[in-house]
Parts: C-alpha cells; sequence; structure tokens
C-alpha cells in the first residue's frame, strides 16, 4: 500500500469514527437540544474527510468534484436544518 | 471487501440505532434521529460510488444531499404546526 493508500483510509477512518460517534452521542444524550448537537455535527467534519479521500483517490475528475459538492450541500442544508429543528425544539420547551 | 464498501457498512449499520430511535423516541427525537439518517445514508451512497468505482452513482449521493434536506424541512414544519 503506498503513502495514497494509506491517507485514503485514514481519511475514511476518521470520517466513519466521526459519524459513529455522533450516533453514539444521538443514543446518550438526555433531550433532543443535546442530541441535535451531535446531529448537527455528523454534518460538518465526517462529510469533509470522506469527500477529501475520494480527492485523494480519485484527483480532479468528476467524482472528486461530486464528493465536494455532497460535502458542501451536506455542510451547508444541514445547518439550516439543524437551526430551523433547534427553533421548532425551543418553542415546545425541549432541553429546558 | 474494499475499505470503501467496509465503510459503507459501518455507516449503514448506524442507521439501526437512529430507527430506533425513531420508534421509542419523542417526535422530537424522532426528527433528530432522522437528520442523522439523512446524512449517514448520503455518506454511505457516497462511500458505496467510490467502492463499485462508478461515476454515475454519485448522482445518487447529490439527490440524497438536496432531498433529504427538503424532506427533513417538511417533517420540521409539521412538527411547528403541532404546537
Amino acid at each position: 500500500m503506498g503513502t495514497r493508500g494509506l491517507v485514503v483510509d485514514v481519511l475514511i477512518a476518521l470520517g466513519v469514527t466521526g459519524e459513529v460517534v455522533c450516533v453514539v452521542g444521538l443514543l446518550a444524550g438526555r433531550t433532543a437540544i443535546d442530541r441535535l448537537h451531535y446531529a448537527a455535527a455528523a454534518t460538518t467534519l465526517p462529510p469533509a474527510f470522506v469527500a477529501a479521500a475520494v480527492v485523494v483517490e480519485e484527483g480532479g475528475s468528476s467524482a472528486a468534484i461530486n464528493a465536494i459538492v455532497v460535502a458542501v450541500l451536506v455542510l451547508t442544508l444541514g445547518s439550516a436544518l439543524t437551526h430551523a429543528t433547534a427553533r421548532v425544539a425551543h418553542g415546545r420547551g425541549e432541553g429546558r | 471487501m474494499n475499505p470503501w464498501l467496509a465503510a459503507a457498512a459501518v455507516l449503514l449499520a448506524g442507521v439501526v440505532p437512529c430507527g430506533w430511535l425513531c420508534v421509542r423516541g419523542t417526535r422530537m427525537d424522532a426528527l433528530v434521529a432522522l437528520e442523522l439518517t439523512t446524512t449517514l445514508v448520503t455518506l454511505t451512497l457516497l462511500l458505496l460510488a467510490e467502492g463499485f468505482q462508478r461515476s454515475s452513482y454519485f448522482v445518487l449521493a447529490l439527490g440524497a444531499a438536496a432531498l433529504g434536506f427538503v424532506g427533513n424541512l417538511v417533517f420540521v414544519h409539521f412538527v411547528e404546526r403541532e404546537l
């Protein structure tokens, strides 16, 4: 396995570990707001790690561009969705 | 099995606890679990596309990212109206 393969494996492992930590946090959270923190965290770094792994593997191909677009979409739309959900949770008195 | 497919399998396994929370938790808990599930499924599709070496499959991940957001917003809207 070359250096590139090692970097790809490390990036994939980081992305998957991040998502697994978020799933565990979702189960461990006591209120919906607590859980929302982990659901929001899952849209930030882990998709970026996976997209970076695809970019390292594929170079400048269309697959790499697609992966970057997916990561950016998940990040931007995820944060908007988190805001909307937190607003509703606050209105329902969750996390108080 | 290459690392991409193994990672996709692990992420897909993460959908199970989210589904459990959707069934057993409150409506807000279920909504949050659904949001995390959308992220997991989107990344799983991304990993599967790379694992199978089919660039056309990346469109599925793109669609899941965009449509998942819209679908979740609809659920947020319904839960908000329930107030």
